[in-house]
């Protein structure tokens, strides 16, 4: 279901028990992307100021952003989930603005690394909900209490589709906005081999222009709106007592 | 021929939701924002938020309509 223009070039061949782990050029950009959140938010708080640098300043924003949108939340627990919320955002936030770059795998439209984020999510919030109110209390709070018993079976099954949409909608609403943001471009861009006439092609470029600045607001939404999502669903399984 | 016409046919559908919810998310925070001048950022960061999903339902049908065309 891969959509996206760019393809995928396998660069060194690799299998481990049957399952194919290749290295492939989008592996190479989740690398790529990884180290320069760590070297960014390492460089910015290394030798922290009082008098904050510009980079120090930027990771200082993120930070002071996420902690007051995430302060009634996670409640004393912020220390625990915080830094994985803010990873989450600095590392959607790098690979969608990678992906805009000419020439590099824009792997947050690729449904497989959505998903695995997706996933990681879905583990991190009942992961949280076990931690802060132990195993079997927490699977207990998902019946309402005082509940007939001919309704048990029903609201068991609404349930677990009720959470098995929540990692689904993250993986499909960051693909499907990644995927579509470069699918624009390209069919504007398309427009000058489709009408081959020197006079029209300015308004494409242009045209590019715009939905380029757009697209760089949407990977900034979308990275907030998953780090969102995340930090409301630890939030609601630790206060799932 | 008739997968053409459904994928238009399902992100013309979405679109018209979409656009219709997005809409009137303008339309209310514009008149919050104008009765509470001082709530001006919480509402712009809300209203960004709202469009963000509903703008995401939207693109879920265009995912089908793909998966429509590339069948």
């Amino acid at each position: 279901m891969s959509a996206s223009s760019e393809p995928l070039l396998v660069l060194y061949n690799l299998s481990i028990l049957g399952i194919n782990i290749s290295i492939t050029s989008a592996v190479i950009v989740i690398w790529s992307a990884a180290l320069i959140v760590f070297l960014l938010s390492f460089f910015a708080v290394f030798q922290a100021k009082v008098v904050p640098g510009k980079l120090q300043s930027i990771i200082e924003v993120i930070y002071e952003f996420f902690d007051s949108q995430t302060n009634e939340l996670f409640g004393e627990q912020k220390n625990r989930w915080l830094p994985f919320v803010l990873a989450l955002f600095c590392f959607i936030l790098i690979c969608n603005l990678l992906g805009m770059v000419p020439g590099v795998y824009p792997i947050t439209a690729n449904i497989n690394v959505t998903a695995a984020l997706a996933i990681a999510v879905f583990l991190a919030y009942h992961l949280a909900g076990i931690l802060s109110s132990g195993f079997g209390k927490y699977f207990k709070s998902f019946i309402p209490k005082d509940v007939p018993l001919w309704a048990l079976p029903l609201l068991i099954i609404i349930e677990i589709l009720s959470q098995l949409a929540r990692p689904f909608s993250l993986a499909i609403r960051l693909f499907a906005n990644m995927t579509a943001g470069h699918l624009i471009t390209l069919t504007i861009l398309s427009l000058i081999i489709i009408y081959h006439n020197i006079w029209i092609a300015g308004f494409p470029f242009l045209g590019r222009i715009a939905i380029g600045l757009f697209e760089i607001f949407v990977a900034f939404v979308q990275a907030y709106v998953f780090a969102y999502l995340a930090a409301l669903y630890i939030g609601l399984a630790i206060q799932e007592h | 021929m008739m997968g053409l016409l459904a994928a238009g046919l399902s992100i013309a559908i979405a679109g018209c939701g979409a656009a219709l919810g997005i809409g009137l998310i303008g339309a209310k925070s514009v008149e919050s924002m104008a009765r509470q001048p001082e709530a001006i950022p919480a509402i712009r960061v809300t209203m960004i938020i709202a469009i963000a999903f509903v703008e995401s339902i939207a693109l879920y049908a265009l995912v089908i309509s793909f998966m429509l065309i590339a069948k």
